[in-house]
C-alpha cells in the first residue's frame, strides 16, 4: 500500500517535472542547445519511467476490472 | 318366548322368567313422588303416583344412578323416570327400576337449575380466577359430542389446517341419558394425552340441555386436567357446564375458531415479519445497486484519467522530440564542439585548435585552419 502510494506520488511528481520541461521548450524563443539537450535527456528518462509506471497501473486496473465483472456475473 | 304347559317352575325360576319379559317393557313414566327414602346403602326407594286417578308404582333407583343425576327425591316432586319393571324375588313385589330420573316441568327444572347454580357459585366453581387460558398453538384436541347431526361437521369444517390431531368420543347430548355418556367420555379423556377438551352440541331448550346442568358433569369439567372449551348452544339459561368450562362459546363453529385463533395470530405475525425481512433485503439491494453504480462511475473516471495521462505523456514526447537539438542533425545540421563546449561563435575557437563536429551518425575530429569573420 505504502509502495503504491509512493510510486503514484513519483508518477505525479515525474509528470509535473515533465510538464515543466515541455513548458520550458515551448516558451524558449531560441533554444539553448546545451540546456535543451540536458532537458531532453531528463525528459526521455522521465517519459520512459512514467510510461512503465502507467503501464503497471493500467495492468492493475484491468485486473480489478476483471474481478468487478466476475462479481457482477455471480 | 313360549312356555311349555307341562313345565313346572320353582318360584325363583318363574320370577326370573318374568323379569326377562318385564325388562323388555322399558318405559318413561311421569308422576308425583309420594314417598321417598334413601337407604343406608345409598339406593333410593320412592313411589310415583298418577296425578289423575291416584294409581301408584313402587320405584327403585340404584345408588350409582341416584348420585349421578343430582336430584334429591322429595314427596310432592314431579319427575320423569326411565327404566323397566322388575319383580323382587325376596318379597314378590313389583318395582320400577329407574335408570334415569329427571325433573318434569319447566318450573321444576328452573328451580333445580337456579339452586345448583347458586350452590356451585358459592363454592367458587365458576370463579373467573379459576379459568385457565387455552394453550396457544395446541394441537391435540379431545372432542365430546354426538357423531350424529351437523355439529361435528361444523366444528371440523371450521378448524384451520394447523395440524390438529382430533380424538373424538361419541356421546348422547340430549336428555338425561346423556349424563352417563358425557361422564364416561370425560373420564376416558382424563387418561388421554390432549392439550384441550372441547364439549359441543347444538342449541336447545332448558329441558333438552339438562344433562349439561348435571352436578357431577359440572364438577368433572371444573376439575379437568386440561382447559375445557364448552360450545353448548343455549337460549336463556346458560348450561352450568359452560360456567365451569375455561372458555365458553355459543356454537361449534365458534369453538373451532377459538382453537384457530393463536395459530392465525402466529400466521399474521410471521407474514408481517416476512414483509419486514423482504423490506430489509430491498434496502440492502438498493444500497448494493448504488455502490455498484458509484463503482462503475469511478472505474470509468479512472480509465479516463489513465487515458489522459497517456495523452499527456505522448504530448510531452512530441514536444521533446520536436525540440531535441539532436533531431536537427538528421536534417543536415551539425554541432561543433571545442574543448567540450558547443561552438556558438568564432570567438569560441582559435586557429589550430581541435574542433569536434557532431553529425547525425557520428563525430568528426578536425582542426581550425582559419577564422573568417
Amino acid at each position: 500500500m505504502t509502495e503504491t502510494k509512493n510510486s503514484s506520488k513519483t508518477l505525479r511528481d515525474d509528470l509535473a517535472h515533465l510538464s515543466k520541461i515541455t513548458d520550458w521548450f515551448e516558451n524558449q524563443a531560441e533554444i539553448d542547445v546545451e540546456e535543451g539537450l540536458k532537458k531532453v535527456k531528463e525528459a526521455v528518462a522521465l517519459i520512459k519511467a512514467s510510461r512503465k509506471r502507467l503501464k503497471d497501473i493500467e495492468n492493475e486496473f484491468e485486473e480489478i476490472q476483471k474481478e468487478v465483472n466476475l462479481d457482477e456475473d455471480e | 318366548m313360549e312356555i311349555p304347559e307341562q313345565k313346572i317352575f320353582s318360584v325363583s325360576e318363574f320370577i326370573q322368567l318374568l323379569n326377562i319379559g318385564l325388562k323388555r317393557s322399558r318405559a318413561r313414566i311421569v308422576g308425583e313422588v309420594t314417598q321417598a327414602q334413601v337407604a343406608s346403602s345409598g339406593h333410593g326407594y320412592f313411589t310415583l303416583k298418577d296425578e289423575n286417578n291416584g294409581a301408584v308404582l313402587s320405584c327403585i333407583i340404584w345408588k350409582s344412578r341416584y348420585s349421578m343425576y343430582g336430584i334429591k327425591l322429595e314427596a310432592g316432586m314431579k319427575i320423569m323416570a326411565q327404566g323397566y319393571p322388575e319383580v323382587y324375588a325376596a318379597s314378590g313385589r313389583l318395582s320400577f327400576i329407574a335408570e334415569t330420573i329427571e325433573l318434569a316441568g319447566e318450573g321444576e327444572l328452573k328451580k333445580q337449575y337456579e339452586a345448583l347454580k347458586k350452590k356451585l357459585t358459592a363454592e367458587g366453581l365458576f370463579a373467573p380466577e379459576r379459568k385457565r387460558p387455552i394453550p396457544k398453538y395446541c394441537q391435540k384436541i379431545g372432542v365430546i359430542t354426538s357423531k350424529h347431526g351437523a355439529v361435528l361437521a361444523d366444528f371440523l369444517n371450521n378448524l384451520g389446517k394447523f395440524g390438529f390431531k382430533i380424538k373424538m368420543i361419541d356421546a348422547r347430548v340430549e336428555g338425561q341419558e346423556a349424563v352417563e355418556d358425557l361422564l364416561s367420555a370425560i373420564r376416558t379423556f382424563r387418561t388421554q394425552d390432549i392439550d384441550a377438551l372441547v364439549i359441543i352440541r347444538g342449541g336447545g331448550s332448558l329441558e333438552s340441555l339438562m344433562a349439561f346442568n348435571n352436578e357431577m358433569l359440572v364438577r368433572e369439567v371444573a376439575g379437568f386436567k386440561v382447559p375445557v372449551i364448552a360450545g353448548v348452544g343455549h337460549h336463556q339459561d346458560e348450561p352450568l357446564v359452560t360456567f365451569a368450562a375455561d372458555a365458553s362459546v355459543s356454537t361449534p363453529t365458534a369453538a373451532a375458531n377459538y382453537l384457530n385463533r393463536s395459530w392465525q395470530e402466529a400466521l399474521l405475525f410471521l407474514e408481517k415479519q416476512e414483509r419486514i425481512i423482504f423490506g430489509f433485503f430491498e434496502e440492502i439491494f438498493e444500497i448494493q445497486r448504488s455502490i455498484e453504480n458509484k463503482l462503475m462511475i469511478f472505474m470509468q473516471n479512472f480509465k479516463a484519467a489513465l487515458a489522459n495521462l497517456s495523452q499527456k505523456l505522448s504530448y510531452a514526447e512530441k514536444v521533446i522530440t520536436l525540440n531535441n537539438p539532436e533531431r536537427q542533425l538528421g536534417l543536415g545540421y551539425s554541432l561543433a564542439y571545442s574543448g567540450g563546449k558547443i561552438v556558438r561563435s568564432v570567438k569560441d575557437v582559435l586557429p589550430g585548435r581541435e574542433l569536434e563536429i557532431q553529425v547525425s551518425d557520428g563525430r568528426i575530429n578536425s582542426e581550425v585552419k582559419k577564422i573568417i569573420k
